[in-house]
C-alpha cells in the first residue's frame, strides 16, 4: 500500500522517537558525571550502570528506527 | 620525528585516495564524476532465500542461517584451539578467552555476589555468540557476493507474494493474470544491469542509480499493452495465442535490456550500451546473522527461558511465581504482579529489537557510506560498527546477568536491604 506520505511518516517516527531518547541519554550522562565528580572511586559501577541504563534508553530510539524502516520498506 | 619521508608519503597517499573516494562516490556524481559508485542495493528486511528444498519437507535455506553456522563453527574451532593445551600461565588465545571470562566474573561478583557465578556459562556464551554474529556480519563480501535472481524468477516469486497473489492460482489463465498484475504494478522497478566478465556477473561501477533498468525496458512493453492483453484473456483467448504476451514472456525469460528507457532523474535516454545486457537482482550468499530478526528473537527467547529457570529453581514455584500472581497483599500488589508478568514479555521484545535494530541500522549505514564515499571513506564507519558490535554483545549478556540476579532475589530480601 505505497503512499507518497510514507517518507514523511518514517521521518516523523524516527525524529520524534529520537527526541525522547536523546533527552534521556543526556540526563543519564549528566547524572553519571555528577556522581563521578563527587565520588571518583566509584568509577567502575557508575560506568557500568550508566551503560546499561543508556542501553535501555537507546532501545526506545531503536524501536522508532525499526518502525521507520518498516514504514519505508515493508508497508 | 613526524617529518620522515615515509610518513609524509603515507599521509599523502591516504589523502589522494580520500579525494578519489569522495569524487568517485555519490557526492562526486553531483559534479559529473562518480566513477566508483555502484547501484544502491535493494534493502530487504527479511533474509533472502538462497536454496529451496521442497522434498521431503519444504525448507528455505536463508543466507543469515549460513552465516550463523559459519559463526558457530568458528567459535567452536577457536574454543578448541584455546583450550587444546591449557597452561598455568596463559598465553595467546587462552589469554584472550580468560580475559573475557574474568571480565564477566568480576561483573557477576559485583552485581550479585558469588551466587551470580552460576549464570556465567549462559552469559558468556551469549556474549561470544552475539559478538561473533555481529563482527562476521561486517566482513567484506558479506552481502555483496551472491547469486543472481533472474527476472523470470523475480516475477514468478512476486506473483505468489504481495497483493497480486490475491488473484487465485487455480487455473493457468488465473496464474497469468497474477503475473500480468505484477508486470503492471512493478513496471518501474529497477533491476541492476550487470557487467559480464568471462562467466562472472559483476556489479557495475559508475553513476550509481543510473545503472538500473526498469522492468518495462526488460520486458519491452508499455503499461497500456498490459491492459490490452488482460482484455484479450478475459474475452476468452488462451494465453498462448496472445502474441504480445508471448513476446513479453520470451523477453523476460532472456532477462536482457531490450529497449531504451528514460532515466528517472534527468529524463535522458540511457546509453545504447545497456541493450542486451544481463539484468537481475543480487541474492547475497551471506548476511550477518544478527541482521535477521529471527536470530535475535531466538537468542532473546533462550535468555528469557534461562532467567525464568533460574528464578524458579532458586525461589521455588511459590516464591518466584508469587512475584507475578499475588492476591494476598491487596489489589494494588496483584496489579503490580500482572504488570511484572507483561514486563517479562516486554523484555524479550526489547532484547530482540535492540540487537536487530542496531545491527540492521549499522548495515544500512555501511551500505549508504559505501555508496557515498567508496574505498576508504567508509573505514571509520566500519570501526564504528566494530564498536557497536562489541557494545551490543556486552549489553545483551550483561542484561541477561542483571535480570538473572533480579529473578533470584526474593522480594523480602530486597526490603531488608532498604
Amino acid at each position: 500500500m505505497a503512499s507518497e506520505w510514507q517518507p514523511i511518516g518514517a521521518g516523523l517516527a524516527m525524529g520524534l522517537g529520537a527526541v525522547g531518547s536523546g533527552i534521556g541519554i543526556g540526563m543519564l550522562a549528566n547524572g553519571a558525571l555528577q556522581s563521578l565528580g563527587r565520588n571518583p572511586e566509584a568509577r567502575g559501577p557508575i560506568q557500568q550502570n550508566m551503560i546499561l541504563a543508556i542501553a535501555f534508553t537507546e532501545a526506545i530510539a531503536i524501536y522508532a528506527l525499526v518502525v521507520a524502516i518498516l514504514i519505508l520498506f515493508v508497508l | 620525528m613526524f617529518l620522515k619521508p615515509k610518513i609524509i608519503f603515507i599521509f599523502f597517499t591516504v589523502f589522494i585516495v580520500f579525494i578519489v573516494s569522495v569524487l568517485g562516490g555519490a557526492l562526486g556524481a553531483g559534479f559529473g564524476f562518480g566513477f566508483l559508485g555502484g547501484p544502491l542495493p535493494f534493502i530487504s528486511i527479511a533474509a533472502e532465500t538462497i536454496f529451496h528444498i521442497s522434498n521431503p519437507i519444504s525448507y528455505d535455506l536463508k543466507n543469515s542461517t549460513v552465516m550463523l553456522w559459519i559463526s558457530i563453527a568458528l567459535l567452536i574451532f577457536l574454543s578448541w584451539l584455546a583450550t587444546r593445551n591449557m597452561k598455568e600461565i596463559p598465553s595467546g588465545l587462552q589469554n584472550i578467552f580468560e580475559l573475557i571470562y574474568q571480565f564477566f566474573m568480576d561483573t557477576a561478583d559485583e552485581a550479585g555476589g558469588k551466587k551470580a557465578r552460576r549464570f556465567l556459562p549462559v552469559v558468556v556464551t551469549i556474549f561470544l555468540g552475539v559478538l561473533a554474529f555481529n563482527w562476521l556480519g561486517i566482513l567484506p563480501g558479506v552481502g555483496s557476493i551472491g547469486k543472481i535472481e533472474t527476472i523470470e524468477e523475480w516475477v514468478h516469486h512476486h506473483s505468489h507474494s504481495g497483493h497480486c497473489a490475491e488473484i487465485s492460482h487455480d487455473s493457468k489463465s488465473d496464474a497469468i493474470m497474477s503475473e500480468l498484475c505484477v508486470l503492471e504494478e512493478e513496471h518501474d522497478h529497477g533491476f541492476v544491469v550487470f557487467d559480464r566478465v568471462g562467466s562472472l556477473n559483476l556489479m557495475p561501477l559508475g553513476r550509481g542509480e543510473a545503472k538500473r533498468a526498469p522492468l518495462s525496458a526488460i520486458g519491452g512493453y508499455k503499461v497500456e499493452d498490459i491492459e490490452k492483453i488482460k482484455k484479450k484473456i478475459e474475452n476468452g483467448s488462451t494465453p498462448e495465442n496472445v502474441e504480445e504476451l508471448v513476446i513479453i514472456q520470451k523477453n523476460i525469460h532472456d532477462g536482457k535490456v531490450v529497449e531504451l528507457y528514460e532515466n528517472e532523474s534527468d529524463g535522458t535516454l540511457s546509453p545504447k550500451t545497456y541493450l542486451g545486457k544481463n539484468t537481475g537482482e543480487l541474492i547475497p550468499f551471506f548476511r550477518g546473522a544478527s541482521t535477521d530478526v529471527n536470530t535475535t528473537l531466538a537468542i532473546a527467547i533462550f535468555s528469557m527461558f534461562a532467567i525464568q529457570f533460574w528464578g524458579f529453581s532458586s525461589l521455588g514455584l511459590k516464591g518466584y511465581g508469587g512475584k507475578f500472581i499475588n492476591f494476598s497483599h491487596g489489589p494494588l500488589n496483584a496489579f503490580v504482579g500482572i504488570l511484572e508478568l507483561f514486563g517479562e514479555f516486554a523484555k524479550t521484545i526489547s532484547f530482540t529489537f535492540r540487537l536487530f535494530g542496531n545491527m540492521f541500522a549499522g548495515e544500512i549505514v555501511l551500505i549508504s557510506m559505501g555508496f557515498l564515499l567508496p574505498l576508504i571513506g567508509m573505514i571509520p564507519f566500519m570501526g564504528l560498527e566494530l564498536f557497536v558490535g562489541v557494545i551490543q554483545a556486552i549489553i545483551f549478556s550483561m542484561l541477561t546477568l542483571v535480570f538473572g540476579v533480579m529473578a533470584v532475589t526474593a522480594h523480602s530480601e530486597h526490603e531488608e536491604h532498604d
